[in-house]
């Protein structure tokens, strides 16, 4: 009789220490959550005034590029967002890879994702044979809290790639406290959870001030096609190697040299243009 | 094949000696009369509708392997025999060394009875002996009735069979048979020297093979697992969460004896035995040496779920075994006060999930080469393996034009696998292009900086490699591109190349 009153105190006495564990661990999470590193300033003021609380590091984002031979400005801009955000954090990213685009061929170059500031050592590069296992990958990498981030790397807007996959990315995002992102190469505009969404494409460079013709710092088209936690927006910005920055470059800037002037101007192009497709 | 009695006799045809001849015949042939080396019309006239089929090496030599991975439940050291096909005697078969396994099927009488019955049932007539050394159970095998001789008697009774028991060629055998020589008692008991200097050594040497004066080692197909615990069961399993449970007991059952050597696993193989004879083989590697069962059976859950179609489980598995194929001390980890995870552990964890599902080659890390060829500055290798790399990327990048780190950036963010040829005009035939095509669309080029020239590298290229210009080029877009010339104008070649290498930010 004794004996089992005192193992019902016993097990009420366990419940309340695993409810006060609990509860700190949700604490724990939030206070994480809430911590600075979770916004970021982006560094430019015109940026940063659309973001009412800072950049939201943990949460889905994508990256997208119109056409496909902007994928290496879209790998630029988000290398560039990765250094950024990643300051101050350790730990590897996770970067996987839809097999379609590698048909297209080439793939990353670390010697040029080190002059962003992403160390190429810190990139665990996962190329599954099919999408269904890429979503798994990265699904699978999104759970994992000792990433600093997952990049899921997508060519066009596969069906497959739908909503719920993209919210479930999202919620381990936040969740786990990861910097996860889309960069969609080739693809249009497609509803899904993603705090954010940019399209990037390239600019004419600034003029290089010691060689004529040369090209200078390189620059970026940006739109901020949707933002969750403020207004959209677009700019142009460059990249400024020594402080391993964006920097915003007004809307007036004119300093792109006359093309070619002992030729005629080439025809109007007609019609839309395509990805390309390899001739070889 | 006892599985046709109303059919003709079967049997299988080569080209040998400029005719064609039967090289194997069933046992329906053989008791009518029909005999290896026999000539198909000779065949022919004895039965008119024989069936005839051409032999095929391959597929023999294939079974051959099947049978061997499926005598892997008796034991792990089973080779295959490789004779020369000048060697007289039947086809080729298998040794298994039984050495401390025969006691597990209730001694070798028993073992030899059930697997010869387990082929048997499987269509397969074996012949099978055991003895004291593998030269011995070859004679007694195909020479002799006699299923297992006793240890220690096997030389007597070694001496009644015939010459052919001691895999002789088949030229030597007659030549010992014109002389009137036909058992190995005959030899035996002759001097040893004159035998040497008549027949060479080989005679000599089979001999003392066989009656055990001679160690002969046989070559295991499949090196030998570090550990390894299986299970047999009474009724067939297939279901894939009992393979994952039995996967997880047997993993236990390894562990104390991982615990005893501070061992972990790198590279585990779960073998499945089919009922009916067929086995698959399932191999993992870790991301580090493991020794939990759970994260074992982790490793085995994903890799059974990146094949499932694949898999057949047919009637399901009557024997599980798994196998510790390479092992590694363990690191040394100071364990969490809390009880929680350590650090590190989560991501390995991960690294080992992908690397079972996908398969370890898709889950790579860059690493860096010393070289300054682009394409060869960089390799990615598996997670999974080995250690980092000695050279790391500079975040500066090669130095440009003399200025102390790099304004620009120099090198591109993606890199094709194997340069693209364009069409490109240049002003001078050693300066930057000014319009190229590639990929069949137009380009012209606005802005450009180079060349930077890399050479080849001649230790490796050998003569005759090309130096290549790199010039970084922007279009009239903002696009810009990693193009360069190969050769050198009139230095190198009359026509330079063009390629297309990489696509900058």
């Amino acid at each position: 009789m004794q004996g089992t009153d005192v193992r019902q105190r016993m097990e009420a006495l366990q419940d309340a220490v695993a409810k006060v564990d609990r509860r700190h661990a949700s604490f724990a999470r939030h206070a994480r959550l809430r911590e600075k590193n979770g916004f970021v300033r982006f560094g430019i003021d015109a940026v940063d005034a659309v973001f009412e609380d800072g950049f939201p590091v943990f949460a889905l984002h994508e990256v997208r590029c119109g056409l496909s031979r902007d994928i290496g400005a879209a790998i630029g801009f988000l290398a560039g967002l990765i250094a950024g955000c990643m300051k101050n954090r350790t730990g590897r990213i996770v970067w996987v890879c839809d097999p379609a685009c590698r048909l297209d061929g080439g793939q990353l170059f670390p010697a040029g994702l080190a002059m962003f500031g992403l160390d190429p050592a810190r990139l665990l590069m996962v190329r599954p044979a099919d999408l269904k296992s890429a979503l798994w990958a990265s699904d699978e990498a999104a759970k994992c809290t000792e990433l600093a981030g997952v990049v899921f790397q997508v060519k066009g807007n596969p069906p497959r790639f739908d909503m719920t996959a993209s919210r479930r990315l999202m919620l381990k995002a936040q969740q786990n406290g990861l910097f996860v992102s889309i960069l969609r190469q080739g693809g249009e505009e497609e509803a899904n959870a993603a705090a954010t969404r940019w399209c990037v494409s390239a600019r004419a460079s600034a003029a290089d001030p010691h060689l004529e013709k040369g090209i200078g710092l390189l620059r970026l088209g940006l739109v901020l096609e949707r933002n969750r936690n403020g207004q959209t927006g677009q700019w142009t910005v460059a990249w400024n190697q020594h402080e391993h920055g964006f920097e915003h470059v007004p809307a007036d800037y004119v300093d792109c040299p006359a093309a070619t002037p002992h030729r005629p101007d080439s025809a109007p192009q007609m019609g839309q243009v395509m990805a390309f497709e390899r001739a070889s | 094949m006892n599985g046709r009695p109303d059919a003709p006799p079967l049997a299988a045809t080569a080209k040998v000696k400029n005719a064609m001849r039967l090289v194997a015949v069933d046992g329906h042939g053989y008791r009518a009369g029909l005999r290896v080396g026999q000539t198909l019309s000779d065949a022919r006239a004895l039965f008119p509708d024989l069936d005839v089929f051409d032999d095929d090496p391959d597929a023999d030599a294939a079974l051959l392997e099947a049978i061997a991975a499926w005598c892997d439940r008796y034991t792990p050291l089973v080779a295959v025999e490789t004779l020369a096909a000048t060697v007289s005697g039947s086809a080729p078969g298998l040794f298994l060394d039984i050495s401390g396994c025969a006691h597990l099927f209730g001694g070798e009488e028993a073992m030899r009875g059930d697997l010869v019955a387990r082929l048997r049932a499987a269509g397969i007539r074996a012949h099978a002996a055991i003895a004291d050394t593998p030269g011995a159970a070859w004679a007694f095998a195909r020479y002799s009735d006699r299923a297992a001789v006793a240890p220690g008697r096997h030389s007597k009774e070694l001496l009644d069979l015939p010459l052919a028991g001691l895999r002789l060629e088949t030229e030597m055998l007659d030549m010992l048979r014109k002389l009137g020589l036909r058992t190995v008692g005959c030899i035996a008991a002759l001097p040893r020297a004159p035998l040497a200097a008549r027949f060479g050594n080989s005679l000599l040497l089979r001999l003392d093979q066989a009656l055990g004066r001679e160690e002969e080692a046989i070559s295991p197909r499949l090196p030998v697992p570090e550990l390894s615990a299986e299970r047999i069961f009474a009724e067939p399993i297939a279901l894939v969460e009992d393979i994952e449970r039995t996967a997880l007991q047997l993993a236990g059952n390894l562990k104390s004896r991982l615990d005893a050597r501070q061992l972990g696993a790198r590279t585990l193989e779960l073998k499945l035995f089919r009922v009916d004879g067929h086995v698959t083989p399932i191999a993992v590697r870790a991301a580090s040496p493991v020794y939990q069962p759970e994260r074992i059976m982790m490793l085995f859950r994903e890799r059974i779920a990146g094949f499932h179609e694949d898999m057949d489980a047919g009637f399901g598995f009557d024997l599980i075994r798994l196998n510790v194929t390479e092992s590694e001390e363990r690191p040394v980890a100071q364990a969490d006060l809390g009880g929680g995870q350590s650090r590190g552990e989560a991501f390995i964890g991960l690294v080992d999930k992908l690397g079972a599902r996908l398969g370890t080659d898709r889950v790579q890390r860059f690493v860096a080469a010393d070289t300054h060829i682009p394409e060869r500055s960089f390799g990615l290798v598996a997670q999974a393996a080995g250690s980092a790399g000695t050279y790391s990327w500079n975040a500066d990048g090669p130095v440009a034009g003399g200025q102390g780190g790099a304004a620009v950036l120099t090198r591109p963010v993606l890199l094709f696998d194997r340069p693209e040829p364009v069409e490109a005009v240049a002003e001078v035939p050693d300066g930057p292009p000014i319009r190229f095509r590639w990929r069949r669309t137009l380009y012209s080029v606005v802005r450009s900086e180079g060349p930077e020239r890399i050479a080849c590298e001649w230790w490796r290229d050998g003569r005759g490699g090309q130096s290549r210009d790199y010039f970084r080029v922007e279009d009239d877009a903002g696009l810009r591109f990693w193009i360069f010339r190969q050769g050198l104008f009139e230095r190198e070649t009359r026509e330079p190349a063009w390629f297309m290498h990489g696509l900058f930010a």
